[in-house]
Parts: C-alpha cells; sequence; structure tokens
C-alpha cells in the first residue's frame, strides 16, 4: 500500500484524514506545518501528499515547489478558481475542496495512485487473492469465474475496504447512474461473491445502511 | 473648435484687410485725379487769362480776332511739352481751333454753364483718359469757350498697378498669415488635445497619468486642477481597491471559518457511520464533534456580537474600576487555573464611564491574549491609571511580542499572528476586532506597542472623562 504524507495545520482535519486514508490500507504521516513536510520529505520518499494550502512557516504553494515531483493532492478551504488553477499550474495531480466527503478522497487517491502506478497489482486477504492487472480473481489458488460486475463490485469494495458503502452509492458506483434497476440487485450480486469467495463473514451487512468489506488493518 | 477658430480669424482677418488695401486705393485714387482737375482747372485760368489780354491787344490794334485766332492760341499749346495737354477753342459752338484728336472733343457735354462757372469732368476716349475743362471766356468775350484737355492716363496706370502690387502683397500676406495662424492655433491646441489623450488614457484605467504642467497660464492652471483631479481619483480608487481587497479577506477568512469545523464535524460523523471502529476511536471522533461544534458556536456568538456592535448604541455608566477588576479576576481565574502565570491589577483611578458588561469583556479578551504570548512563567500587569489627563487602562505583558507588521493587522476579523490558522490555542481571530469594536463605542482608542521577544503592551485611552 501507499505511503502518504498528510499535510494540514488543523489538527481535527489532519486526524481525519489519516483515519481514512487508513482504513483502506495506507501507511500515513502527519505533519502540521510547511517546513516539517518539507523536512520530512527529504528524509524519505512518498508515494503522495496530501497538501493545504494556509499552512504556518511555508505555504502550501511553497512546500510543492520543494516537493521535488511527490505526486500531491491539495486539499483546502480556498474553492476559488485562481487558487485552484494557481494549485493545478504549480503541478498539483488533484484539488479537493473542504468540506470534502470520504469517498470521494479515497477515490482521489486511489486515481492518483493508478496514475503514478503506485497502486498494488494485488490484493490479498486471506485465501483470496486478487490480480488487478488481469483482472482475475483467485480462491484457495483456484480461479474463480466472476461476471464483469462482480468483479467492478468486488474491486469498488476492495478499494473502499473498512467503509461502509450504501446500497445506492454501490449501484452509482458499480452500475452507473443511470441504471435502472433496483437495490436487490446489489444484494443479489453481493450473495453471489460471498459464496464464491467464502467471504460470508468479510462482506458484512451494515444495519440500515449497505455493505462493508473488513479486512485487518 | 480649432477649425472654427482658424476660419472664422481667417475670414475676419482676410476680410478688414482687403477692405483696407481697397479704401487705400480708393482713397489714392480720388487724390490722384483731384490733383489732375485741380491742375487742369490753373491751367485753363491762366491761358484764358492771357487769351484776353492776347484778345485785348488784337482789338486795340483795330484787327478782327477770329482771323488771328490760330496764332493766338499756338503758344499756349507747347505748354505742354510732353503732348499730354491739348486746347480747343470754340466759338457760338462752333470749333474753331484745335491741336489734339477732334474726336475727344466733339461732344455736348463739354457745353460750360452759362454762368462763368467752369465744367470739370474726367472722360476716357480710346482707351485713354482725360481730365477736361471747359469754360466761357469772360464778357465781352463771352461767346469763345476754351476747353482744356489733360491726359492722365499714365496717372492712372501708375495708381492701377500701385493698386494690383497692393493686392498681390496682400494675397502673399494672407498666406503667409494662413500658415502663421495654423502654426500658433497649433501651439495654443496642443495642451488640449493632451488633455484629451491623457483624460482618455485615465478613463482607460491608467490612473497614475499625469499632464506636464509648465509655464503659468490658464492652461497650466487647468493642467493643474486635472493633474490634482486625476491624484483624487487615482487616490479613491486605492481606497476602494483596499476596501474591497479587505472585504475579500474577511469573507475568505470567514468562509474557512465556517468550512473548517463543518468538514471536521462532518468527516467525523461519516467515519462514525461507516467504518469499523474501536470504543477509543468512537470516543475520540465524538470529542473532535463536540470540539468542532464548540468552536463553530464561537465564532457565530463572536460574529453576532460584532454585528450587534456595529448598530446599537450602549448604555454608560460610571464603573467601579476595582469592582470591574475583581469581576475579571474571577472569570480568569477558572479559565487558567492551570498555567503558571502572574497577573497583577493596579488602580489608580476610581471610576470609569463604560458598560460593564462589555468592558469586562474587553479586558478579558486582552488579557487571554496576553497569556497566550506568555506561555509558562509570565507576568501580566492590568492598571487603570490617569495620564495627560486621559483615563487609560492598560495590559502588559513580558510575552514574545509582535513584528510591526502584524502589529498592524492584528485588529481585522479573522487575522492571526501566524499566517497558519492553528486552532491549538482556540479562538476565531475575531477577539481583537470585538475589543477595538468596543473600544471605539466607548469613544476610546485601543493602540497597540510591541517589540518581538520583549512583550507587548494593549493600552485603551478613553476620550471621555
Amino acid at each position: 500500500m501507499a505511503s502518504i504524507l498528510i499535510v494540514e495545520d488543523e489538527a481535527a482535519i489532519n486526524e481525519l484524514v489519516k483515519r481514512n486514508l487508513q482504513l483502506v490500507g495506507h501507511q500515513c504521516t502527519s505533519v502540521f506545518d510547511g517546513k516539517a513536510a518539507v523536512s520530512e520529505m527529504q528524509h524519505r520518499s512518498y508515494d503522495l501528499m496530501i497538501l493545504d494550502i494556509m499552512l504556518p512557516e511555508l505555504d502550501g504553494f511553497e512546500v510543492i515547489k520543494q516537493s521535488e515531483k511527490t505526486p500531491t493532492i491539495f486539499l483546502t478551504a480556498k474553492n476559488s478558481l485562481p487558487d485552484r488553477i494557481k494549485g493545478f499550474s504549480m503541478g498539483a495531480d488533484d484539488y479537493l475542496t473542504k468540506p470534502f466527503e470520504m469517498l470521494e478522497l479515497l477515490a482521489r487517491v486511489e486515481a492518483v495512485l493508478r496514475r503514478t502506478q503506485k497502486t498494488a497489482s494485488c490484493f490479498e486477504a486471506g485465501n483470496v487473492k486478487i490480480d488487478f492487472s488481469n483482472h482475475q480473481v483467485f480462491h484457495n489458488g483456484q480461479l474463480v469465474e466472476c461476471t464483469p460486475k462482480e468483479y467492478e463490485l468486488l474491486e469498488v469494495l476492495v478499494n473502499n475496504r473498512n467503509i461502509a458503502l450504501s446500497r445506492e452509492r454501490l449501484l452509482e458506483l458499480v452500475w452507473g447512474y443511470d441504471f435502472e434497476g433496483d437495490t436487490r440487485t446489489v444484494d443479489v450480486h453481493i450473495q453471489k461473491l460471498r459464496k464464491k469467495l467464502g467471504w460470508e463473514d468479510r462482506i458484512k451487512t451494515v444495519y440500515k445502511l449497505g455493505y462493508r468489506l473488513e479486512v485487518d488493518r | 473648435m480649432k477649425q472654427k477658430t482658424f476660419l472664422t480669424t481667417l475670414a475676419l482677418f482676410l476680410f478688414f484687410f482687403n477692405l483696407g488695401i481697397f479704401i487705400v486705393s480708393v482713397v489714392m485714387f480720388r487724390d490722384m485725379v483731384n490733383r489732375a482737375e485741380d491742375r487742369s482747372l490753373g491751367e485753363h485760368y491762366f491761358i484764358a487769362s492771357a487769351l484776353i489780354k492776347d484778345f485785348q491787344a488784337v482789338e486795340s490794334r483795330g484787327t478782327d480776332i477770329d482771323g488771328f485766332l490760330s496764332s493766338l492760341l499756338q503758344p499756349y499749346s507747347y505748354l505742354s511739352r510732353d503732348n499730354k495737354a491739348g486746347l480747343a477753342f470754340y466759338k457760338n459752338n462752333q470749333l474753331v481751333y484745335s491741336n489734339k484728336n477732334a474726336t475727344v472733343l466733339q461732344s455736348n457735354s463739354l457745353k460750360p454753364p452759362g454762368n462763368g462757372n467752369r465744367l470739370v469732368t474726367i472722360r476716357k476716349v480710346d482707351d485713354r483718359t482725360y481730365a477736361i475743362v471747359s469754360g466761357k471766356l469772360p464778357a465781352p468775350y463771352d461767346s469763345y469757350t476754351l476747353v482744356y484737355l489733360y491726359d492722365i492716363t499714365e496717372a492712372i496706370n501708375s495708381w492701377s498697378h500701385l493698386k494690383n502690387i497692393l493686392f498681390f502683397a496682400g494675397l502673399v500676406l494672407s498666406v503667409v498669415l494662413t500658415f502663421g495662424l495654423l502654426l500658433v492655433l497649433n501651439r495654443i491646441f496642443k495642451p488640449l488635445k493632451q488633455i484629451t489623450r491623457i483624460s482618455k488614457d485615465i478613463a482607460n484605467g491608467a490612473y497614475g497619468t499625469r499632464l506636464p504642467v509648465s509655464g503659468h497660464d490658464e492652461l497650466t492652471e487647468m493642467s493643474q486642477s486635472f493633474n490634482h483631479m486625476a491624484e483624487e481619483i487615482q487616490r479613491q480608487m486605492t481606497e476602494l481597491k483596499d476596501a474591497a481587497d479587505k472585504k475579500q479577506q474577511f469573507v475568505d477568512n470567514f468562509a474557512h471559518e465556517l468550512r473548517t469545523p463543518l468538514t471536521a464535524i462532518y468527516g467525523y460523523a461519516e467515519y462514525l457511520q461507516k467504518a469499523v471502529l474501536s470504543e477509543d476511536d468512537k470516543l475520540s471522533a465524538l470529542n473532535y464533534i463536540m470540539s468542532e461544534s464548540r468552536r463553530l458556536q464561537t465564532v457565530a456568538f463572536q460574529l453576532l456580537e460584532l454585528a450587534n456592535l456595529q448598530n446599537n448604541q450602549i448604555t454608560c455608566e460610571e464603573l467601579k474600576v476595582s469592582n470591574l477588576f475583581e469581576t475579571v479576576r474571577q472569570t480568569l481565574y477558572g479559565k487558567h487555573a492551570g498555567k503558571d502565570v502572574q497577573i497583577e491589577f493596579s488602580s489608580e483611578i476610581e471610576t470609569i464611564r463604560g458598560d460593564y458588561c462589555l468592558m469586562e469583556s474587553m479586558l478579558i479578551n486582552l488579557i487571554d491574549n496576553a497569556i497566550k504570548a506568555c506561555g509558562d512563567g509570565g507576568h501580566i500587569i492590568v492598571s487603570a491609571s490617569k495620564e495627560a489627563g486621559k483615563k487609560t487602562i492598560s495590559v502588559q505583558d513580558n510575552g514574545k511580542g509582535m513584528t510591526p507588521e502584524v502589529l498592524s493587522q492584528i485588529t481585522e476579523p479573522f487575522y492571526r499572528g501566524e499566517k497558519s490558522r492553528n486552532h491549538g490555542d482556540g479562538g476565531a481571530g475575531l477577539g481583537l476586532a470585538l475589543c477595538k469594536q468596543i473600544a471605539s463605542i466607548h469613544n476610546a482608542e485601543l493602540c497597540f506597542s510591541s517589540r518581538p521577544g520583549e512583550g507587548t503592551t494593549a493600552k485603551i485611552t478613553f476620550t471621555t472623562p
């Protein structure tokens, strides 16, 4: 999993981002000002940096200048167009404004990591192994036959593991906005996945919400 | 405008100039004619009187005059050697002698009036102009008429030549004047053109443009007042821009102040809802939600207070300084019990005019800031005294102090000493903005003096006694 540097002076938000990213298995380091961020990057390299703009000591734009091509997502309250344009023109890979949603942050992190090819090509949990590059799923070393929708659903669950996803959100993410079927479609596919992978315990039904893939952190 | 002035001036000049030339030539003409007539009259008179003597001499010899007329008149024909003059002699309207071209003389108009006066006329015959004087000889020779001709063609020719020269010179002068006028007008209108150009520039946003000022005439004065106007416009534009910037800054800060706690609250709520959490995680998430909500509440409360202060009048009353200080001390005691900061109160004045709650809130804010600046081992002196006849309250600390740059902005809403918006030390950055507002509605002045590393003094000076 990726190692991510979180640069944010608000302790509450720093902690929140950290916890969210840890849920899906990333390793996070928190720093609270620009100078610390720069020196942290000199110590070791990171796959991604989540960067605020209004920071003590050095602001976000200064930090990204000195970051030497660490992929960066700006996470800031500054949502004006000039700020965004400045952010992108200084080499940001993405720009997210507060308040943000957890799933959006995770999706954007995932997207940037995919672009910079830092995503794992493999995922393993228990006796299940998923090969993302070949779109193949193995159970006890045996190839499991999956329909395209089942595979996509599995991918979404893995990317957002340890996070509960509502049936509506799953429909949206896997089937798309214009899908007209009802949420029972999701239930049916989840049942099939549980059966095929022996994940009756891992894919939990969350009361009144949806499903969650629980994996040890 | 320029064209109009040019055309009008030129037309006026040409009219009067040519009128002048015309009058001069007319006067010259009249003068010349008069001179010719006078001369002709003189000659005529001379010849007539000489002739009468001759006639008398001839008659005294008993001879008839008519037979000798030619020989009598002959000598006078030579009076004018240049052949300009001519003589004709009539008897009872019959030409009896002439030494000139007869055609000139065959005219009834030459007939003089009978009363002995002489007739003077100017006549043009065959391209030549003559002054003609005809008159009867006095009695007893009044049947004779003497006509004297004087050729003034050359005089007229020379007048006409002179007149042509005058008009030609006038033409040349007019052309010279036209160009001169154009040049002068261009010079005069140059500043106007400049003003047009520069006012266009200013209208297009180049507020720094100025007219060059030189000389001491009306246009200079106008340039100066124009420049003054431009300066005023520039100043006001700068002020507006500053105000707009400040407002933008306020809105940015406000948005940030709202967004940050909202982000945290929403984020932790979502986290609680969707993630698998231990009891500890749940508790800390809940703590974050609560503290961030409180922060939002503080911002809302302080903003409301700020808005209220801007709109409302306060009721001032005499407050006992010792009571005020006691209340503040008690409030602070509860708040900063854990911190190792010494606070000293001293008062030299009895009372002060103001709103109790607001004064208390202002003092607590100021002392709060002082405590934050000090950290452990701080020493804060709060004193009320009279300086230069004015009541003052000052809060002095020995904390970390501020740079002048920071000092100038600390009373802006949402401003923070550090560029950071770290809320480790609490508050939304509205405290000093509130203090300033409270001071101003008390007609008091709030000022700060500070040196980095040495501490800060906040001083409230009351203008009301």
